[in-house]
């Protein structure tokens, strides 16, 4: 490989790594708007519940949304009456071994694997949750957008406290 | 059990504890009252392991606790479904780890001790070192241990602790029939688990979730946050003329009127049994799928099928541990671990014959209302723990059953009707508890 193509890998993995710890901020920072806004209109968050798990239609998944009940769940965090959110609980979320898994530059498209550790505060409890991420992105008009954010326990088939946020 | 815990449980005054119109504190904090609870009920009643189509062939298994006890659940190679306890009957290990799998028969891992599938002894290394000893295969203990009652019904399996006691169809009474309603939605006539299962950990005493279940005063005030923002978000977002997505079919309804779930009513049975609604309850508005709806028609007639959707229940509790929403085809399991701690089991079902789309609506139901990481489930939890932690005080003994106390319906045979605002539900479990509870009860 040459020195220029070295660079350009190394600046576009920069780019992707970039976009990813500023998605996982704006989790920890809540800004559900803007979080919101970083998936694509068809866009789908999901946290399988199996390992291995080929769909999130035959078997069922810890969270499998759309934008409509991502708008549920954002409208609902922000809702006096939401019980299990008082107090509202907070997160950190860490990522690491990003590795660009596929990368479709006339299509646009990229898929990114990493690992990521996640704690969920709340009531004196910290939540412990890790796994694999799988993000499909899309550039659109030199941003990348979310197809799907695949948010993959190490337990995912394990027993599992409340959770309101997503990992 | 020692001399001293007998003692104590001698000393329990089960009328201090429970009464026609109030329950003390103590029988969801005292961790002493759970392990009698562990003895008493879970160690008499019929409790529920699993589906037979779980372990549909031979070798196949299926591991759970009943009581905190590990218990497995096989196929044996006659085609009979067995519930053995899950332990060596050498040195007391557990002869299988996972949750499901498939094996030839059971292999012990630490002395090399074979066992069949219904648990009868294959072989032990070096069996002639037990000759003249007293212990051998002749002595039936050299087998691992059958759980002392197992039977099913519609291929749903209990299995009980206790030799003794009414047998599963009798124990079912009038909770059989949501059973029937749930299976005979299938145009085979036959259910099948799939789909995968949740494991939900709640941070409070199991009798919290099984009272909530019938609880029709709650979900508009509990699910505000989820159902009413559904319904706000759904129109705001989507345009009016075109039929709501399966989503917000399912949200919705939590947050219908008082007058809706008091409309919905209450039914109860013997041992502590009972369900919600009937002829409709918040599962009854889904949108019809017309080939689901042809293939029943062939299978059953049109006039059989009018009967068969014409019933329409919200939760049927099979008391202590198990709960269905026939008309949605899911089921939730309670295993309590302690005092404060409970895991609630999630299951769906395929009704066989029928076309995908039920069991896609099973599974979406199931993610929406039942996963750990829901939108309903944990303003639920939310509500137990809260309990947990209120009884604590010395604020009050007592939590009040007496609303629309006295106002109870007999229908006969041991069916007691009252609307669904009324307290009939949780007096009916604690009637059943202080029964079990009782020496020589139940």
């Amino acid at each position: 490989m040459s020195s220029e193509a070295d660079m350009k890998a190394f600046a576009f993995h920069h780019r992707v790594s970039q976009f990813l710890f500023h998605e996982a901020r704006l989790l920890d920072e809540q800004r559900w708007s803007e979080w919101e806004q970083l998936f694509t209109e068809e866009g789908t968050y999901w946290a399988p519940a199996t390992p291995g798990q080929p769909d999130p239609i035959n078997h069922v998944s810890l969270i499998y949304e759309n934008a409509l009940l991502r708008k549920v769940r954002l409208a609902r965090f922000g809702n006096p009456n939401a019980y299990s959110l008082q107090p509202f609980p907070r997160s950190s979320h860490m990522l690491s071994n990003v590795m660009i898994d596929a990368h479709d530059e006339k299509a646009g498209t990229v898929l990114v694997t990493s690992r990521f550790l996640m704690v969920e505060y709340r009531r004196d409890v910290n939540n412990f949750f890790a796994g694999e991420y799988v993000h499909d992105l899309i550039e659109e008009g030199g941003a990348f957008k979310i197809r799907q954010k695949k948010a993959s326990l190490v337990d995912c088939d394990g027993t599992h406290p409340s959770s309101n946020i997503y990992f | 059990m020692t001399v001293l815990i007998e003692q104590r449980r001698k000393e329990i005054d089960l009328d201090k504890l429970v009464q026609r119109d109030r329950v003390h504190r103590s029988v969801y904090t005292d961790p002493e009252i759970f392990e009698f609870e562990m003895e008493r009920i879970w160690g008499k009643a019929w409790i529920y392991v699993g589906h037979e189509s779980q372990v549909k062939e031979p070798g196949q298994y299926f591991t759970t606790t009943i009581a905190r006890q590990p218990v497995v659940m096989t196929r044996h190679t006659d085609g009979k479904v067995y519930v053995l306890f899950n332990r060596c009957a050498h040195k007391g290990a557990e002869l299988v780890g996972d949750t499901c799998g498939k094996i030839k028969e059971f292999l012990c891992c630490y002395h090399g001790w074979r066992f069949h599938l219904d648990g009868t002894l294959l072989s032990i290394p070096l069996e002639k070192g037990y000759d003249g000893s007293g212990f051998g295969r002749e002595d039936p203990k050299s087998n691992m241990q059958r759980v002392p009652r197992f039977d099913s019904y519609r291929g749903f399996v209990f299995a009980s602790l206790s030799k003794e006691g009414p047998d599963l169809k009798t124990w079912l009474g009038g909770v059989a029939s949501s059973i029937d309603n749930m299976a005979d939605r299938a145009p085979d006539g036959e259910l099948e688990v799939t789909g995968g299962a949740f494991r939900y950990e709640h941070d409070s005493n199991w009798k919290f979730f099984v009272e909530n279940l019938n609880d029709l005063m709650h979900p508009m005030v509990a699910h505000q946050s989820s159902s009413l923002t559904a319904r706000i978000v759904g129109k705001k977002e989507l345009p009016a003329d075109k039929p709501l997505p399966s989503a917000l079919e399912i949200l919705s309804p939590f947050t219908e009127s008082y007058t809706f779930f008091d409309d919905m009513g209450l039914h109860a049975f013997d041992y502590g049994h009972g369900y919600s609604g009937g002829k409709m309850s918040i599962h009854a508005c889904y949108s019809d799928i017309p080939e689901y709806n042809a293939r029943m028609e062939k299978a059953y007639g049109e006039e059989r099928v009018k009967e068969i959707f014409s019933v329409n229940r919200h939760n049927t509790v099979f008391y202590p541990s198990a709960t269905i929403k026939g008309a949605i085809q899911t089921m939730r399991v309670v295993r309590p671990i302690a005092v404060d701690k409970t895991i609630i089991e999630s299951w769906t079902f395929r009704l066989k014959g029928a076309p995908d789309e039920l069991l896609h609506r099973s599974i979406l139901y199931c993610n929406l209302i039942n996963s750990s990481a829901n939108l309903v489930g944990p303003d639920d939890q939310e509500a137990y723990r809260r309990q947990q932690l209120g009884l604590e005080t010395q604020g009050s003994d007592w939590i009040t059953m007496h609303r629309d106390l006295d106002k109870d319906e007999d229908l006969g045979d041991g069916h007691t009707y009252a609307r669904g605002s009324s307290d009939l539900a949780f007096r009916n479990q604690f009637r059943a508890w202080k029964a079990y509870m009782s020496e020589g009860g139940r």
